[in-house]
């Protein structure tokens, strides 16, 4: 497998850092939004980043050029339709990301890999949008934010997906700058299900908000697990609601069995609107 | 002066200096407590890294603080919690090698030790849910979210000890969160 010519549609957080990575590794890429603002945005934000490689020297003048040629904002009627890949990240909605999949079996060759970056759908239930064959060629690439760092990529292989596809890209992302894992379709993939428990145990652990505790908690984590966060930081840095929503929805994903289930403590922050730092207020005060 | 002991799974060394008798190794809680008896007249601090060390002070005045070196790597860092704050024992810790992080939190199974483990059963769950491979799970958590090691390289040849720890949490509890898998 070679993939050369690389479509994505979302030009939030995720989608720009992965339309920069696939620059990166030298790709033609197409970033794809539906408000020209967001994709102007994301291009300046893409284009200083790579001046600040630059000044760092950890990328040459020549080749941040290059990237930069090879990187261009799009609209989606006017996208190549001989794509090697397509990677969606737009909003986590089921309805609108079928809707769109639907749409880009119809405009795309046969030959172009349909992808999701989800964190939150089965990727069999969205290849329900595609055509049996597109089935075959329609896998999901979950990356990590920020996705021009962190090495992770999940490959993620629906009942219907070719198991050979899912290798090559398995191989490509290995022969790249990434570590990719493959994974089933199953809920939460492997991050973000085996990761649960950093969080949940802790919370059972300190039980009742007492903020001396989590600190000690925290530390220990850090000093003692070699972890680079604690769990209370880290939640209040991801967003306590965000962080509660994803164990709820793991949680009902697996029939509210007991390991996966959310704690007292992260409601009563989501009902109280603490947040974390977002809201100057989670676990910790951030004045 | 050491002393190794081949009790249970594992062997117990016990290190005698003074009046204190320090006891590291993994035994079952019968074997744990046995010392504990045979050593009554003496400060004992012992690893309790896989039961409750509320349990065993209520019990055992004798006992004067508890640690646990089960997940202790290369870097030789642990927790410990004293009864009361005792320079001799963590001399000698310090003496063996060992970075101590003194905690107040009583929790069975310490804080590190009974995070890991139910990171590690939940891998192993996924495990047996044909999920991903033990390779590409240790992979997702260590370049996905940061993890210093993957599950597996963490349970590796402790297998017995994080199942003894998650039985242990099971009995406390009586939540189901706590069930090992078949896997473990």
């Amino acid at each position: 497998m070679n993939l050369k010519k690389i479509v994505v549609i979302g030009a939030g957080t995720m989608g720009s850092g992965i339309a920069q990575w696939f620059a990166q590794q030298m790709c033609f890429v197409e970033l794809v939004d539906n408000s020209e603002d967001q994709l102007k945005k994301a291009l300046a934000e893409i284009h200083k980043s790579w001046d600040k490689l630059v000044e760092k020297e950890k990328l040459t003048n020549s080749q941040v050029n290059q990237m930069k040629k090879l990187l261009e904002i799009k609209s989606l009627n006017l996208v190549s339709k001989d794509t090697d890949l397509v990677v969606e990240a737009i909003i986590e909605n089921l309805e609108i990301k079928k809707t769109l999949f639907q749409d880009l079996d119809h405009y795309f060759a046969p030959h172009t890999i349909i992808s999701s970056n989800t964190s939150s759908f089965p990727i069999t239930l969205m290849s329900e949008a595609v055509s049996a064959e597109r089935k075959k060629r329609f896998v999901g690439l979950h990356f990590f934010n920020p996705a021009t760092i962190m090495k992770l990529v999940e490959v993620i292989k629906g009942e219907k997906t070719d198991a050979k596809l899912c290798e090559d890209l398995y191989d490509w992302f290995d022969s790249k700058d990434k570590k990719p894992a493959l994974s089933k379709d199953s809920p939460g993939f492997i991050v973000n299900r085996v990761a649960r428990n950093f969080y949940g145990e802790p919370l059972r652990i300190v039980d009742v908000e007492d903020e001396a505790k989590m600190r000690e908690v925290d530390q220990i984590l850090k000093d003692v697990g070699g972890f680079k966060m604690g769990p209370f930081e880290l939640m209040d840095l991801i967003g306590i609601d965000v962080n509660y929503s994803v164990t709820c929805s793991v949680w009902e994903a697996y029939n509210r069995e007991s390991r996966f289930a959310p704690h007292e403590l992260q409601k009563k922050m989501v009902e109280e609107n603490r947040f974390g730092r977002k809201s100057k207020r989670g676990f910790y005060k951030y004045d | 002066m050491v002393e190794n002991r081949n009790v249970g799974f594992i062997n117990m060394t016990n290190v005698q200096f003074e009046n204190i008798l320090i006891n590291f190794g993994f035994g079952t809680k019968e074997e744990k407590k046995q010392i504990l008896i045979d050593n009554s007249h003496k400060d004992v601090f012992m690893d309790l890294t896989c039961f409750d060390p509320q349990e065993f002070y209520s019990t055992f005045p004798q006992l004067k603080g508890s640690f646990a070196a089960l997940f202790c790597d290369h870097v030789k860092r642990i927790e410990v919690h004293m009864k009361d704050k005792n320079e001799a024992f963590i001399s000698k810790l310090q003496e063996l090698g060992f970075k101590t992080f003194e905690t107040s939190i009583l929790s069975c199974g310490f804080v590190f030790p009974r995070t890991i483990v139910q990171i590690i059963n939940e891998a192993h769950f996924a495990l047996e849910e044909n999920v991903a491979s033990k390779k590409d799970i240790d992979r997702a958590m260590k370049f996905g979210v940061n993890y210093p090691k993957g599950p597996f390289e963490w349970s590796q040849g402790r297998e017995r000890y994080v199942l003894v720890l998650l039985n242990e949490l099971f009995e406390k509890t009586n939540d189901k969160r706590y069930v090992a898998s078949k896997l473990i």
